[in-house]
């Protein structure tokens, strides 16, 4: 009897072996097939520092990020191949998705935690805002081109980022109703640091905000706000360029 | 249909500057203009069969170049192509490519024509020249007058009706000509009237293209010169307030003025506010980086050099400015600002307290007479867009404007306790701020400023900078209030009489403080170490090499590309690297289009002996007239001042005068040393008195009115270009008598060479300046005396 069950068991095992396995192929195969490529753009243009004088990116929740968000979903048809090469991408209405490199450094430098409400200026493609949606607890963004927010808000949903609302509207007046924010990010190239965004930025908070387009050489300037409410910038070049023999303006 | 050439070059330019950028156009329309050179070619090897039908060949040659030029064109329209795209997106290369191909072919055949007739009256040579030349002269002149009436892309349609006209005279007395040739022709025409042009398709990464995407965007108005398409927006999405109005208390001063956007070209934008006379709506202003000028004057005279919608004009209104010259040179602006939007702008420029002048500024400045014409404040504010200063795409951009002798003659007209105040965008990495300062301390240096550090102030918000030069030194209550004025509005510091490191750098902190090391540096005496060792070209721009907005340094090349990597450079420096594309490109097709073929068809017996010395004589003749006439037009801009003008009236006359050289030179048949000789001979003497002339005699006669300067060049210009008219008609008609296979050699070579001329002319005007230019050219044609006294001993 003894013996019996033992040997039942076995076969309940092998079936239960070969029943999984088509299961698991179909899992294969569901599994992302770009996962590989994520990984490569992690390591290799996001992690790791001083490749073209550039600063690597450190923060662990934005690698993890980076590393979760399917890049390839917020591309045009037909770029999915491009997607993750460091590089912008064109998204349609004169609007590009940027390059993976400075999507990580912005979200960097907003210095944001799982509990933190974040405002973005510019959704294009919603990429940036499901970046922050891994990290934090929401995110608020707004766009100008209707068809580029309406797609986008489709996107994030469709990916399961429910904590990511999008709105169609004027950026330049923040969403006063859900601030005051954690951070704001803006990626739409802006004239001046719009005052009333600045307004709705807790104390302690941090705003990022792009000079120049995804196109040149892009700097980024850091508006911190200090909690008795005046404001701080710090301008980062995230690609560094080697002064000719460092004698320049040194003396 | 030389003259249909011409013009249809002219409009692509302006077409292709609208779609994309300028830069781009020229890279383009210069791989076109290789369907001229092409031409030659192809003559040359169906030439036996071309003449048998002469007639006929050049009759279906005018028909299919006149269908052409509205078929390229449209089709061009629908050719997806993105300057911006070029470097993400390998597919747009095939896209380039076609706009080539598409637009080589209008210019493959208008030449063949022209080539064709040089083939069928070899005995008058000279006389078709000079009817190339007139006719090139005349459409050069149309066109420029036409683009005052009409859209750009109106004009390749425009341009069928003289190639239709072309085409009647050919076909007079020629019933099936008349029949399928013209009729059709002017049915296509009547055609393409009725159902209007096909639109140019702008880039969408350009500003128009996005302004239009917003909800309540709505396109006003309109208006054309040859300078640009003014195009006037209206959204509540217009913000156009480049600075540090972050610390601005919209609470109390209230919301930023509703903007109307005038785009040139579909790409940078001027804001008109809307005003209705109370100057505290747009109390905004005070925050800008430029109002800082207005702490150092008092109820100031002002003038403003690009007034463009008139922000800075409010400003000075603001600030309590006694009067404001407001110049500008671009007609559509005025239109714009004074008719359509005049309500909207609350009439500013009708007020009595501002003139508005239509010219280009310095030239303004220049020809009035100093003893009444000196400002307290002279203003160059903010122009072009972010994006195409911060990618480098005015690098190819001559501009009087930002020179070292234009610097010092604002000085001049400043009043003893004037200003000169000039606003730039920041760009990273930082060059053109700091080829500002340059500029503005060499100015100071030239007229006479012993210690410029005593009189300079550089302040930077988060995206421009503004520099103050004084005319007399600072004195200690007006550091203070430039101080305050910097404190309270969050601006940094950069430059300021008796500054402290711990002063700079503190509202929009950088990693390190170029704009300030490289403000010590410059006044601190050490500026030529400084060029050297800083990664850009920040050396001032001159009168001589008046590319302010070229910063690249072939030496820098290595570091630039440790310090970003090869796949950044464009994004750095496109103007240039787009010269240098040019010149390759034009250099490989040259070589693929014309030799090649030539070499492999060309029946060898023929030709052999004769081929190099041809070669050297026409590219050496095609350059060099290329390099001379780029370097006059340019010495000429300067003196007419007026861009538009200058280079309609000399070139044009500059044809003319050429062809009249080429008529003359027929009656030189028999010996043809002598008229090569001696016109090289004219213009090598005459060219470097034309130079003394124009750089000496600069400010002579500046005041006089326009009407007389144009009559002064042309009448400066004429001896000259009558003599480089001679050379090539003369070397035309040689080979004609003696090897008359050879033609079709001369006209490729010589279109070769005219492509190459004009990026190269560029090239050498940056390295060597406009004097070098005019050396090389006389260099040139030299070679060429040498080698057509090889060519006659060897035919």
């Amino acid at each position: 009897m003894e013996k019996r069950t033992t040997l039942v068991r076995w076969e309940f095992v092998a079936i239960a072996v070969l029943a999984l396995c088509p299961a698991w192929w179909a899992l294969g195969a569901e599994a992302d097939p770009y996962q590989a490529e994520r990984e490569r753009m992690v390591r290799e243009d996001i992690a790791k520092g001083e490749l073209w004088g550039r600063t690597a990116v450190k923060d662990k929740k934005v690698l993890a990020a980076m590393r979760e968000v399917p890049r390839h979903k917020f591309v045009a048809a037909g770029s999915e191949a491009k997607a993750y090469a460091d590089r912008p991408l064109p998204i349609g209405y004169g609007q590009t998705i940027s390059q993976p490199y400075i999507v990580a450094v912005m979200t960097e430098h907003l210095k944001v935690d799982a509990d933190d409400v974040v405002l973005e200026i510019g959704t294009g493609s919603g990429y940036q805002a499901a970046v922050l949606a891994e990290i934090v607890k929401q995110v608020y963004t707004i766009e100008i081109v209707k068809q580029l927010g309406d797609q986008a808000q489709t996107r994030l949903k469709t990916l399961g980022y429910q904590n990511a609302e999008t709105k169609v509207g004027d950026g330049y007046f923040g969403w006063p109703e859900h601030g005051p924010f954690d951070a704001i990010v803006v990626t739409a190239a802006a004239s001046h640091i719009p005052p009333p965004l600045v307004e709705q930025l807790k104390p302690g908070g941090r705003m990022v905000i792009p000079v120049g387009s995804p196109f040149q050489v892009q700097s980024l300037v850091v508006v911190e706000k200090r909690p008795d409410g005046t404001t701080t910038q710090r301008e980062l070049m995230p690609v560094r360029f080697v002064p000719l023999t460092g004698k320049a303006g040194g003396k | 249909m030389s003259g249909v050439g011409i013009a249809y070059e002219l409009a692509l330019m302006r077409i292709f500057s609208i779609a994309q950028w300028h830069h781009f156009a020229y890279m383009v329309i210069s791989i076109a203009m290789l369907g001229f050179g092409a031409s030659g070619t192809a003559l040359a090897l169906l030439r036996s069969r071309l003449l048998i039908r002469a007639t006929s060949c050049l009759r279906l040659l005018v028909f299919l170049a006149s269908v052409s030029l509205v078929i390229c064109y449209a089709a061009a329209q629908y050719v997806p192509f993105e300057t911006y795209q070029l470097v993400s997106q390998p597919n747009q290369m095939w896209y380039l490519l076609a706009l080539y191909v598409i637009f080589a072919v209008p210019f493959f055949l208008i030449a063949s024509t022209i080539a064709l007739a040089f083939m069928v009256c070899p005995e008058h040579v000279g006389r078709i020249y000079f009817f190339n030349m007139l006719g090139s002269g005349i459409g050069a002149a149309f066109t420029v007058a036409a683009l005052y009436f009409v859209h750009p892309a109106t004009l390749p349609y425009l341009l069928m009706l003289p190639a239709a006209a072309a085409l009647l005279l050919l076909s007079v007395g020629n019933r099936t000509s008349l029949l399928v040739g013209v009729i059709p022709l002017i049915l296509i025409i009547i055609a393409c009237g009725t159902f209007g042009t096909v639109p140019i398709r702008i880039s969408e990464y350009k500003g128009l293209s996005y302004a239009r995407q917003w909800p309540d965007a709505k396109i006003i108005a309109e208006r054309y010169s040859p300078l640009s398409v003014v195009t006037a927006l209206k959204s509540s999405q217009l913000r156009e307030t480049p600075g540090q109005i972050a610390n601005y208390p919209m609470a109390q001063l209230g919301p930023l003025p509703e903007q109307i956007g005038l785009y040139f070209d579909a790409g940078a934008v001027s804001p008109i506010n809307r005003f209705d006379g109370n100057l505290q709506r747009v109390a905004y202003l005070d925050y800008v980086t430029s109002a800082v000028a207005y702490r150092l004057v008092n109820q100031p005279r002002v003038c403003i050099l690009g007034a463009g919608g008139g922000t800075d004009v409010l400003n000075a209104l603001y600030h309590g400015a006694q009067h404001v010259t407001a110049v500008d040179v671009d007609p559509g602006v005025f239109a714009l600002v004074r008719q359509t939007c005049r309500d909207f702008s609350g009439q500013l420029y009708e007020r009595a307290d501002v003139t508005p002048v239509l010219a280009e500024g310095r030239g303004f400045l220049q020809s009035r007479n100093p003893s009444d014409a000196r400002y307290d404040l002279i203003q160059i504010p903010l122009s072009g867009s972010y994006s195409a200063a911060a990618a480098g795409v005015y690098a190819l951009d001559e501009g009087y404007v930002y020179t070292v002798e234009a610097f010092s003659l604002y000085l001049n007209r400043l009043s003893k306790d004037g200003v000169l105040a000039v606003t730039c965008w920041l760009n990273s990495p930082p060059r053109e701020a700091i080829k500002l300062l340059a500029t503005a301390i060499e100015a100071c240096h030239r007229y006479g400023i012993r210690d410029p550090s005593r009189h300079v102030v550089f302040i930077r918000a988060w995206n421009n900078a503004t520099l103050i030069v004084s005319h007399r030194p600072l004195d200690e209550a007006a550091i203070v209030r430039v101080r305050e004025f910097c404190t309270d509005r969050g601006l940094d510091l950069a430059y300021l009489p008796g500054i402290q490191a711990e002063e700079s750098n503190r509202y929009t902190v950088l990693e390190r403080d170029l704009y300030f090391e490289a403000a010590q540096a410059l006044l601190g005496g050490s500026q030529d170490d400084f060029y050297t060792d800083y990664l850009f070209h920040v050396r001032p721009a001159t009168d001589d090499s008046p590319y302010f907005f070229q910063f690249f340094r072939w030496s820098a090349l290595p570091y630039l590309l440790r310090g970003m990597g090869a796949e950044w450079i464009p994004f750095v420096e496109w103007g240039y690297v787009t010269l240098v594309a040019t010149l390759a490109q034009g250099l490989v097709g040259s070589v693929l289009l014309i030799l090649l073929p030539l070499l492999l068809f060309a029946r060898a017996e023929e030709t052999r002996s004769a081929i190099p010395w041809t070669l050297v004589y026409f590219a050496s003749l095609g350059c060099a007239y290329m390099l001379l006439e780029l370097a006059f037009i340019q010495k000429f801009i300067l003196y007419l001042a007026y861009p538009v003008y200058a280079v309609a009236v000399v070139l044009t006359a500059f044809l003319i005068f050429s062809g009249l050289g080429s008529l003359f030179s027929e009656r030189y048949r028999s010996s043809p040393v002598k008229p090569v000789g001696s016109a090289i001979l004219a213009i090598s003497l005459t060219s470097p008195v034309l130079v003394l002339i124009l750089t000496q005699g600069y400010a002579f006669g500046a005041t006089w009115s326009d009407l007389v300067k144009v009559l002064l060049s042309v009448l400066l210009l004429s001896p000259l270009a009558f003599a480089m008219g001679i050379p090539f008609p003369v070397g035309l008609q040689h080979l004609s008598t003696t090897k008359p296979s050879m033609l079709p050699w001369a006209w490729g070579v010589n279109g070769c060479a005219s492509v190459l001329g004009a990026p190269l002319a560029t090239l050498f005007a940056m390295h060597l300046g406009f004097r070098g230019v005019i050396l090389t050219a006389l260099v040139l044609y030299l070679i060429a005396f040498g080698a057509f006294t090889r060519l006659r001993a060897r035919t």
